[in-house]
């Protein structure tokens, strides 16, 4: 079955990539493939869901790249998120007529907009953030903040962020995706930076103890 | 953990670091006034020293052409002030490093694998930062290496990078416009060539080639199949730093023997190879005991054209200075006087070259030189400085001096500067051809 669904996995790419669109229809493309229609849902419902399962690949892919790492598990949470994304570039590359064509049909900023086309990948991305910001508050890296609420919106922000670097990416005309390269390092350190202790952290707690402690 | 954590990003970002230095100047001058109201004995140097500190902390920050900015600035002590000097010229030994990850994928994608691939040992944490890159150390088939990385994008950032310099070196420098241009093409130029690594390699292995029997001089050795367009791979070199090293009292023995072996290198390019090592600011040397120099960093080349030798080299012949219709030739053939200067300003300048003239070829005409005279240092920087607040100079809408010029007096500031530092006697020889 699992051969099946990469058949039509790549098949769909294929036309995608050389036609710049869907194939005109699930019947049309199934007769090509020689599938029934019933074989073709068993799998995807639509298009649509094979492009989602497709960016959403692209992220698990890359993590599994990295996990295959030795070293990737000593590094510190930034230097797993900076990796993270190094990979990811590297791995979209071999992709990029396919991304740009995604992309040209996608609602723009896309770190503004909800793309249904990027929900499987949100989804995937967003469990490695959880893990990211779980074991960043572990390691002190990142603050858990007093307000709970604030801190579940982390692996929002990543993201956000993720987002912003893709689309930088597909906008990119610098040799080798250079300015890629300084995006990824600046935005991924603010990110940490902002999510580690901060002045206003001190002085929110400097603010508690004068409350508490007035007379 | 904080690698890099507050380099300001973006354009905006970046011009905004530059137009704080730039304003601060503004604000000490204000504050110097205002203590020099209360106390008249405070003297201009202690004002300098306040503005170089505030233009070095904003810089700092900066990477890439900024900091290369800062040091060809530090290197043209000709041009500024002895406190700002010293300021820029820690911008020579630091500025935050890359991130592990972009290391490794620098690798990854230039030279196809991970360092652990090439090397026995790999410190993924940069020993030390240069203006485009940084040092990281690295051991293979038993030898220390240094392997340089540069920084993403440093190429397309060089010409907005200077564009925002601008008006701060107009501030520092007090340059008029046509000279500006010049200067700032000048840099362009050369720091497009320096963010080329792969030049770079071509260059330190020709150079160190031909220099490796030059007494008391080591250079590291180059490895191409380690090296690509954004790494260059070289062995360790030991050594002290300038300042560092002449905290240890050298013996005046050692001083001598490493600027004998600073002047013959310089020497041995300028007149035999017709090539210079065009950046001799302290970071690019090393010292060690028992009188040896370490060279290393070919990324600023000079290359001397024929005919600007002949002329250039002209005028350091001592006997030349007695000879003021040929001296007045080759001025105007290298542009330091032009053809629509009245008379009378021709002479003005002509006595202005002839003086400067006089000065810098002044250790040529002896068979040694002692560069620990303070009187000579001063007096060179003295007059540059005079020089330099000339307002017929100043108010010239014409550059003077052609712009190899710049370079090759630039290599001699930085080379006499060295010299001066270490306080070392050197033996002049005079190139053959110049003496007849």
């Amino acid at each position: 079955m699992i051969n099946l669904k990469n058949k039509i996995q790549e098949s769909f790419q294929e036309f995608f990539l050389t036609e710049g669109k869907n194939p005109p229809s699930v019947y049309a493309f199934c007769k090509k493939l020689k599938i029934t229609e019933a074989d073709f849902y068993e799998q995807f419902s639509s298009f649509e869901a094979i492009n989602g399962e497709l960016l959403a690949s692209f992220v698990s892919e890359t993590l599994q790249k990295l996990q295959g790492q030795p070293e990737y598990e000593t590094f510190s949470v930034r230097d797993k998120m900076l990796s993270f994304f190094y990979a990811y570039i590297e791995h979209l590359k071999a992709n990029r007529s396919y991304m740009l064509l995604m992309y040209a049909n996608m609602e723009k900023p896309i770190a503004m907009k909800n793309n249904a086309v990027l929900e499987k990948a949100k989804e995937k991305f967003m469990e490695f953030g959880r893990e990211m910001v779980m074991e960043g508050e572990e390691k002190r890296e990142i603050e858990s903040r007093l307000i709970a609420q604030l801190s579940m919106q982390y692996p929002k922000l990543l993201w956000m962020m993720h987002n912003g670097i893709l689309e930088f990416w597909l906008k990119d005309q610098s040799k080798y995706f250079e300015k890629t390269d300084s995006l990824i390092e600046k935005s991924v350190n603010t990110t940490m930076d902002l999510m580690g202790k901060t002045p206003f952290d001190s002085l929110f707690d400097l603010g508690k103890f004068i409350f508490q402690n007035k007379n | 953990m904080d690698n890099q954590s507050s380099i300001p990003t973006g354009k905006i970002s970046r011009a905004a670091e530059f137009a704080k230095a730039t304003g601060k100047v503004g604000v000490n001058y204000v504050k110097h006034f205002g203590k020099k109201l209360f106390d008249p004995s405070l003297q201009k140097e202690e004002l300098h020293k306040e503005n170089a500190a505030d233009i070095y902390q904003s810089l700092s920050k900066l990477k890439g052409s900024a900091l290369k900015m800062a040091q060809m600035m530090s290197m043209d002590r000709s041009l500024l002030p002895q406190a700002y000097s010293d300021k820029f010229a820690m911008a020579q030994y630091s500025a935050p490093p890359m991130s592990a990850p972009l290391v490794t994928k620098t690798f990854l994608s230039t030279l196809g694998d991970t360092p652990s691939a090439f090397f026995d040992e790999f410190n993924l944490t940069a020993s030390n930062a240069a203006s485009i890159g940084q040092v990281h150390k690295a051991t293979y088939k038993g030898k220390k290496l240094a392997v340089k990385i540069q920084y993403p994008g440093v190429a397309d950032s060089i010409s907005s990078d200077l564009k925002m310099a601008r008006p701060l070196a107009v501030q520092l420098l007090n340059l008029n416009n046509a000279e500006i241009d010049r200067y700032f093409k000048e840099v362009e130029g050369k720091l497009l060539e320096e963010a080329n690594y792969e030049l770079e390699l071509k260059r330190s292995i020709e150079i160190t080639e031909a220099c490796k029997h030059i007494p008391n001089a080591y250079f590291p050795e180059y490895y191409p199949e380690l090296s690509s367009h954004r790494i260059l791979t070289m062995s360790w070199i030991d050594g002290l730093h300038l300042k560092d090293y002449l905290a240890t009292k050298p013996s005046q023995e050692d001083r001598n023997s490493i600027g004998q072996a600073l002047w013959d290198f310089y020497h041995f390019q300028i007149h035999t190879l017709k090539m210079v090592h065009a950046d001799p600011h302290p970071g690019n040397f090393l010292f060690k005991e028992g009188g040896q120099l370490g060279i290393f960093d070919f990324g600023c080349i000079k290359v001397i054209p024929e005919d600007f030798y002949e002329d250039y080299f002209g005028l350091i012949n001592p006997n030349i200075l007695t000879d003021k219709a040929q001296m007045g030739l080759i001025f105007r053939k290298l542009d330091f006087i032009l053809k629509e200067d009245s008379p009378e300003m021709q002479e003005f300048f002509f006595q202005i070259f002839y003086k400067m003239i006089e000065m810098l070829s002044r250790p040529f005409a002896s068979a040694t030189f002692d560069f620990s005279q303070k009187s000579y240092v001063d007096e060179v920087y003295g007059y540059f400085e005079y020089v330099a607040s000339l307002k017929e100079l100043k108010n010239a809408n014409a550059a003077r001096g052609s712009q190899h010029a710049l370079y090759i007096n630039r290599t001699f500031f930085g080379l006499y500067t060295l010299l001066y530092d270490l306080g070392a006697q050197v033996n002049m020889e005079m190139p053959e051809g110049v003496m007849n």
